[in-house]
């Protein structure tokens, strides 16, 4: 089945550039797909972004939406995809449901009527529900200038969202929005991508939002430095999962490791005790030694980050 | 099924409606209209008509109010088109630029939107005008409104020409000023710029505006005895150099408007 984002090779040099921002990236993203494309500041994640939403032309490579190639068929593409921009792209003298006429009058989806009144039924009620979901439907007919930081990416979401687009590119979606927005943006994100089956294509800061992706992308200095599932990337740049414990019989705890074939190492008196499920249930649940310490290390998507920074600095190649 | 033509007429109409929404919900543009009328034919042509245009042998503030009238139409043209720059910078039209439709609609829907804040802006001229009771010639100034329509696409062109090759917004503002400071003196908005000779005169018949202004006035006066004390050119040749300009600057400028957008 042919891949929602295909980019192979993809190179993009400014005029001004030293160097290559993008340079030979490659990476697919399937149906349905939840992506996190990650890196430091100057790593090219925005310059990737612009070129696969077609702002910005590549200087060399093939980049595919949704079976389109970006360069010949911009406009198809388009017709596709759905983007939440790194800064608020709305009008702030217009009103919300302004801001969305607009939307779906350049997308084609309904004739352009000058009044909210004179639009089709159907304008209204897509209008009326995705209004009511992201919690913005009391201010639908107030200047956007007035609005918070989360009502503005609310609103954007909801109008990202009027041209049912296979693809949704949210770059740094939640900047600005306090923890509960963040969440709650999140809650719905993650609705309608399970109930339209769409693909999301996230760079974020907030490395705690890509925890919850199918697969996550890293790059530093335009190339990628890793890709993969989540617990790929950590066990990759962080190594095993461990969990520290001590036993009232430390004798007894060994030999029911030692039953269990579990890896474990000795550490100031504990034992250093290695997991490789999600979570270290299942190996706990067979311990019967009671226990004096347990202290269990998730190992975190921002550890790994970190840590693949920190390579990156020292000149580290994965 | 909505087809590609319909779809981009619905967008430039969309984009049209953007910003004369935006116009009328500013009250700034509607305190411009009325205060710059007052400060140049109020103020200025007062003033310059009291002491210096005793022997012209027509109606001064007449002349200049018909330049102010083309004059108001190429400000509003290029202001408004140059405005696509900072709201590029601040990110208000980054949702016009991902969108399927053409570059030409999004320019075409912005001049639409631009030429009708222009036109509005005319309300305070002919306000200015009555209150000062200069003539408006009966049917004459409605045969001029009639042809605003050919001033609105010279200067939207000309603002697209200037868009072409500007990338920031500083430059766009101040840019848009030396366009239309310039114009507004040397084309004979103000003044006749029949005796004008050398490098003023070189430069007042390469200004677009300078053919603009003489078609409305050469409307304006047709039939009566100041026409050929005024207007400079038979109005074919000012069709003729108009249309030229348009094409040049709509083509170069939606061109290089366009690749300077993606080309970086």
């Amino acid at each position: 089945m042919e891949p929602m984002i295909r980019v192979e090779n993809l190179r993009k040099q400014y005029k001004q550039g030293a160097r290559p921002a993008v340079d030979g990236v490659s990476f697919e993203v399937g149906k349905g797909e939840f992506f996190a494309f990650l890196g430091p500041n100057g790593a090219g994640k925005t310059t990737t972004i612009s070129i696969l939403t077609t702002t910005l032309s590549k200087t060399d490579g093939e980049v595919m939406i949704a079976g389109y190639d970006v360069e010949k068929e911009a406009s198809k593409v388009r017709r596709n995809v759905g983007i939440i921009f790194q800064n608020p792209s709305l009008d702030l003298d217009l009103t919300a449901e302004e801001n969305i006429r607009l939307h779906v009058s350049i997308y084609g989806v309904y004739a352009y009527r000058p009044f909210y009144s004179m639009m089709p039924a159907a304008y209204k009620q897509r209008i009326e529900e995705l209004s009511q979901v992201v919690g913005i439907h009391e201010n639908l007919f107030k200047k956007v200038k007035g609005f918070s930081g989360g009502m503005r990416r609310k609103l954007e979401i909801m109008r990202s969202l009027m041209h049912n687009p296979q693809i949704l590119f949210l770059d740094e979606p939640t900047q600005g929005l306090d923890a509960s927005a963040r969440q709650s943006l999140w809650t719905y994100l993650q609705k309608i991508r399970k109930e339209e089956n769409m693909t999301i294509f996230l760079t974020t800061h907030y490395l705690e939002e890509a925890e919850e992706a199918d697969r996550v992308c890293m790059i530093t200095q335009g190339k990628v430095a890793i890709l993969g599932t989540p617990d790929e990337i950590k066990h990759k740049l962080l190594g095993d999962k461990t969990m520290l414990l001590r036993g009232e019989d430390e004798a007894a705890l060994k030999e029911e490791l030692d039953a269990m074939r579990a890896t474990y190492t000795e550490e100031n008196g504990s034992l250093k005790v290695v997991y490789s499920d999600k979570t270290p249930q299942h190996l706990l649940s067979q311990l019967h030694t009671p226990l004096t310490r347990l202290d269990i290390h998730q190992p975190t998507l921002e550890e790994a980050y970190l840590r693949l920074v920190e390579q990156s600095e020292r000149g580290v190649s994965l | 099924m909505i087809t590609t033509a319909q779809r981009e007429g619905n967008a430039m109409l969309a984009i049209a409606a953007r910003e004369i929404t935006k116009g009328i919900k500013n009250p700034v543009l509607m305190i411009v209209s009325i205060v710059f009328p007052i400060i140049f034919i109020g103020i200025m042509g007062g003033s310059l008509s009291q002491n210096m245009a005793g022997g012209l042998g027509f109606n001064y503030l007449q002349f200049m109010m018909i330049g102010m009238i083309v004059n108001s139409i190429f400000t509003g043209l290029i202001t408004g088109m140059s405005s696509l720059i900072e709201e590029r910078n601040q990110n208000m039209t980054q949702e016009l630029y991902v969108s399927p439709i053409s570059r030409y609609s999004i320019i075409i829907g912005k001049m639409i939107g631009s030429s009708f804040t222009s036109l509005v802006g005319l309300i305070g001229i002919v306000l200015v005008a009555l209150i000062m009771q200069i003539p408006l010639g009966g049917m004459h100034i409605v045969y001029l409104f009639l042809i605003t329509p050919l001033f609105c696409l010279v200067g939207g062109s000309l603002g697209i020409f200037f868009i072409g090759f500007v990338q920031d917004s500083k430059t766009a503002d101040i840019g848009s000023m030396l366009l239309v400071m310039p114009q507004m003196f040397l084309s004979g908005a103000m003044t006749p710029i029949q005796h004008s000779t050398g490098l003023l005169g070189f430069l007042a018949h390469i200004m677009p505006m300078t053919y603009c202004i003489d078609l409305a006035r050469s409307v304006f006066y047709s039939g009566t005895d100041m026409y050929s004390k005024i207007v400079l050119y038979n109005p074919l040749t000012d069709l003729a150099v108009m249309a030229g300009f348009f094409l040049v600057f709509t083509i170069v400028g939606t061109l290089m408007f366009t690749r300077s957008e993606r080309n970086r």
